[in-house]
């Protein structure tokens, strides 16, 4: 166990796991920069590049807070870096969590056992790198296509131009619904969460529209958080 | 490249050049996107391949393999129907993103709705893509800024924080989602109603994570592409 924390936290997979973070952060402003460009291109102000830019950051704020609440109680078992490099990159941390034991599993020991040695730590990071590898080839590949599809859908007429905006719509309510109700199963505060968070955000960006107050639509979903948060706590505590 | 130009003229200017723009921006997200993910990919991968050949700890290829085919018989699925479910929301350059950075469902997309929200951009238009990009760009580099210092902080900080102030972590999650839904729905009150229904049915069912999503999915855009058909024969 020691030795494997000592490898887990060595030196070389520090270096690994600085420069996927590199690539992340690089991609990220580089992106930032390509979309700037492109969205004074198609008539973007920038009062509203700058806006999106500070909305996305503040709604990033809870769900970062989430993230690395999971991702710490990972780091006694895989060590600081490669906890940094799986979270960091891809990390869904509960998936996360599962692929470590089936690796540690199938060297027949388990996660902070006593005899989970250098041998199991490596299993462990050969099912982590190699699962999460599969999102990344998959939309390595397949981007361009879907991309191609998209546009023949979308390019045929103003009909299919119309449906392409149902679906999305759509769909992103589907996901939220499906999410939402998700966490609503699990209990009766989950349940007192989401209904309160959902009024706030009806009543905030009500109030937005309707005075144009623009600081409060990017907080809108930062002080929705909060608010259900506050009330939950009243029915846990 | 002139004629090309002159021809767009001819079409409309304004229109054409806009599509010419986001065809640029799209190509370089091509680019740069592939050029990330794959680079991504190999450094990701040297390190198990490090640890096996070049420290000498390689545990054997049949336990990798044991491991690895149970692990991918849970993920194996979703590492094709997420990107495929979240393509027409993120868009290119969105999905090159949210897949490099992670945590898609519960940052990502997000950040995107959010930002789509405050400049009243729809998801599925050139402005709409343009937002949610910076929106996830942004979000990212937040992340980074929160997981680094705490994973190098080390675990102290949260040890830190009384016991029955954790007991509330668990509730962030669907506060995040009530708030998006939320959003979502002032706009189409009626997608709403159906995602919220379908979903919590489906999510009384014992059927695997992956299904619910997809079946909420299919299931929610059917139904509302079936009303706005309705409401336009009625109209």
């Amino acid at each position: 166990m020691e030795q494997a924390m000592e490898l887990a936290n060595s030196s070389i997979v520090w270096i690994f796991a600085v420069l996927v973070l590199f690539i992340v952060i690089f991609q990220a402003i580089k992106f930032i920069a390509l979309a700037t460009k492109a969205g004074k291109e198609i008539g973007m102000t920038t009062v509203e590049v700058k806006s999106a830019l500070k909305t996305g950051s503040i709604a990033a704020i809870g769900p970062s807070f989430a993230i690395v609440i999971v991702a710490i109680s990972l780091i006694p078992f895989l060590g600081d870096p490669l906890t940094l490099l799986r979270i960091g990159v891809i990390g869904s941390a509960p998936i996360e969590s599962v692929g470590a034991s089936l690796g540690a599993n199938a060297y027949g020991t388990e996660l902070g056992s006593s005899d989970f040695n250098v041998q199991a730590f490596t299993t462990v990071v050969w099912t982590l790198c190699l699962g999460g590898v599969g999102w990344l080839v998959f939309t390595a590949l397949a981007t361009r296509s879907m991309s191609k599809v998209e546009k023949k859908v979308t390019n045929k007429n103003n009909k299919s131009k119309k449906i392409m905006t149902i679906v999305t719509t759509a769909a992103m309510v589907a996901a939220f619904g499906n999410l939402a109700s998700a966490e609503m199963v699990k209990g009766f505060e989950y349940i007192l969460v989401v209904i309160t968070a959902s009024l706030t955000m009806i009543i905030l960006t009500t109030l937005s529209n309707k005075h144009k107050i623009n600081w409060l639509r990017e907080w809108s979903l930062g002080i929705s958080i909060l608010a259900s948060l506050f009330v939950g706590s009243l029915a846990i505590l | 490249m002139a004629i090309n130009e002159e021809d767009i003229i001819n079409e409309g200017y304004s229109r054409s050049s806009h599509d010419l723009a986001m065809e640029k921006f799209h190509n370089k997200a091509h680019f740069w996107g592939r050029f990330t993910l794959w680079s991504a990919i190999i450094l990701t991968l040297l390190v198990p391949v490090y640890l096996s050949f070049i420290l000498g700890y390689h545990p054997g290829w049949n336990i990798i393999l044991t491991a690895f085919i149970v692990y991918a018989g849970i993920v194996a699925v979703v590492w094709i129907l997420e990107p495929m479910m979240y393509f027409p929301i993120l868009g290119v350059s969105g999905t090159y993103i949210s897949f490099l950075t992670g945590n898609v469902g519960n940052m990502c997309l997000p950040s995107a709705a959010a930002a789509q929200n405050a400049i009243g951009a729809e998801p599925g238009t050139k402005k709409g893509e343009i937002t949610a990009t910076l929106g996830i760009g942004a979000a990212s580099l937040v992340n980074k800024m929160f997981l680094i210092p705490i994973i190098l902080g080390g675990s102290v900080l949260i040890s830190v924080i009384p016991e029955n102030i954790q007991q509330i972590f668990p509730l962030i999650l669907p506060a995040i989602f009530g708030g998006v839904l939320a959003q979502f729905a002032i706009k189409k009150p009626i997608y709403g109603v159906i995602a919220l229904t379908i979903g919590l049915i489906v999510n009384l069912t014992p059927l695997v994570v992956y299904i619910k999503m997809l079946l909420c999915l299919v299931l929610t855009v059917t139904i509302c592409i079936l009303i706005e058909k309705k409401k336009e024969a009625k109209a």
